[in-house]
């Protein structure tokens, strides 16, 4: 973590702290810039403390939206739309997880091998007659998914999970029981609350 | 940061305390010194020993003063000052024909030990130094001096801290023991 990260570091005036000391009575003998030291490495090591320990299933998001793999794409797209999400771990008919579709997985299909952005479409839909995604209605969920899944239990700490963000260069983890099942899913923006201590 | 720019300060100096506080700094003080006083001129000055020695003014300041303070706990008091002793004797004894080593190797030393045994109390780097400047009623105890002044001293003034920092209600001592 970066050593100067304050997030929603709760930020106190000097006259909070001159304030605090007056209201305890008798001679303290640190200065406010001491204080000040010690309350945000202190504020810091709590928050890696409890990242490192406090376990992925007190973060993540219930319940999990998942696609089957038997959807059409058109579905899939749909499905995604209607839930608000941009991305879902794909489960077989047992319902375990195989998978995960993503925004960049259709991107990806519609010719941005490299680096897949909604803004890259957009260029190539204003240059071009027609957009791309007419492509699309050619394959089918099996060919955009990336698997296998990257999953992760829900007893691995936090701070484990955020590396496997940065390993993988992914956005979000589905989180399984021992047999693959999904129980929850656990996205960046679950991860930043937690660092704020909002979770 | 900057060698300069910290010479000039970064922070607001702290707020002053109240007359309720200044009350019981006095009255602690008073009755410490006193106690002190009283004893040595009662029980030992026939002897030829006095317990009074100028560190126990500075820890007065700082066991009535400063109550809350790492350096005013029992701890650091009785600690810092018996330790500083026994290194301020040793260094007399040592380095005795030349003061101005015996008693520089005796402060310093004694820093270093109070640091170490994390008994830190400034005062103790004053009765280090009595060790050596004391003259000779001083340097007959040799290591005695650490016992009676010191010890006892100490002692004294840590028993009416203690018995008088927990009357008031904005007050509590000893913050820990050891």
């Amino acid at each position: 973590m970066n050593k100067n990260f304050k997030c929603s570091f709760f930020e106190f005036s000097e006259e909070d702290v001159i304030d605090a000391m007056k209201s305890m009575d008798g001679f303290i003998d640190i200065t406010t810039s001491t204080f000040r030291e010690i309350y945000e490495l202190a504020y810091q090591h709590a928050i890696k403390r409890m990242l490192g320990t406090m376990p992925v299933k007190n973060i993540m998001s219930k319940p999990v939206y998942c696609v089957d793999s038997d959807f059409t794409i058109f579905k899939t797209a749909e499905f995604l739309a209607e839930h608000n999400i941009s991305g879902a771990p794909v489960t077989d008919k047992e319902g375990k997880v195989i998978g995960v579709v993503s925004e960049k997985d259709f991107l990806r299909k519609m010719g941005f091998d490299a680096e897949p952005s909604f803004m890259g479409v957009i260029s190539r839909c204003l240059n071009t007659s027609g957009c791309m995604v007419s492509g699309l209605k050619t394959i089918t969920l099996q060919d955009i998914l990336s698997s296998p899944a990257v999953i992760v239990t829900q007893e691995i700490s936090v701070s484990e999970v955020s590396s496997v963000f940065m390993e993988k260069s992914i956005n979000r983890l589905p989180v399984c029981d021992k047999n693959g099942f999904p129980l929850g899913i656990v996205t960046r923006s679950d991860l930043i609350n937690a660092i704020c201590l909002q979770g | 940061m900057n060698y300069f720019k910290k010479m000039s300060g970064q922070a607001q100096s702290p707020p002053g305390v109240s007359k309720n506080e200044i009350f019981w700094s006095w009255f602690g003080s008073f009755l410490g010194i006193a106690a002190v006083g009283l004893i040595s001129s009662y029980f030992l000055e026939s002897k030829g020993i006095s317990l009074v020695i100028g560190s126990f003014g500075a820890t007065a300041v700082l066991v009535y003063g400063a109550v809350r303070s790492p350096l005013a706990q029992p701890r650091n008091v009785f600690g810092g000052h018996v330790l500083s002793a026994l290194t301020g004797v040793f260094f007399q004894q040592l380095f005795g024909t030349v003061p101005w080593l015996a008693a520089a190797m005796a402060v310093s030393c004694a820093i270093a030990v109070m640091h170490m045994t994390k008994t830190l109390h400034p005062p103790g780097g004053a009765t280090a130094l009595i060790a050596v400047i004391g003259g000779d009623s001083v340097k007959n105890l040799g290591y005695f001096y650490a016992a009676v002044p010191v010890g006892l001293g100490a002692f004294v003034l840590l028993l009416i801290a203690v018995l008088v920092n927990n009357i008031p209600k904005t007050r509590r001592y000893p913050e820990f023991w050891v």
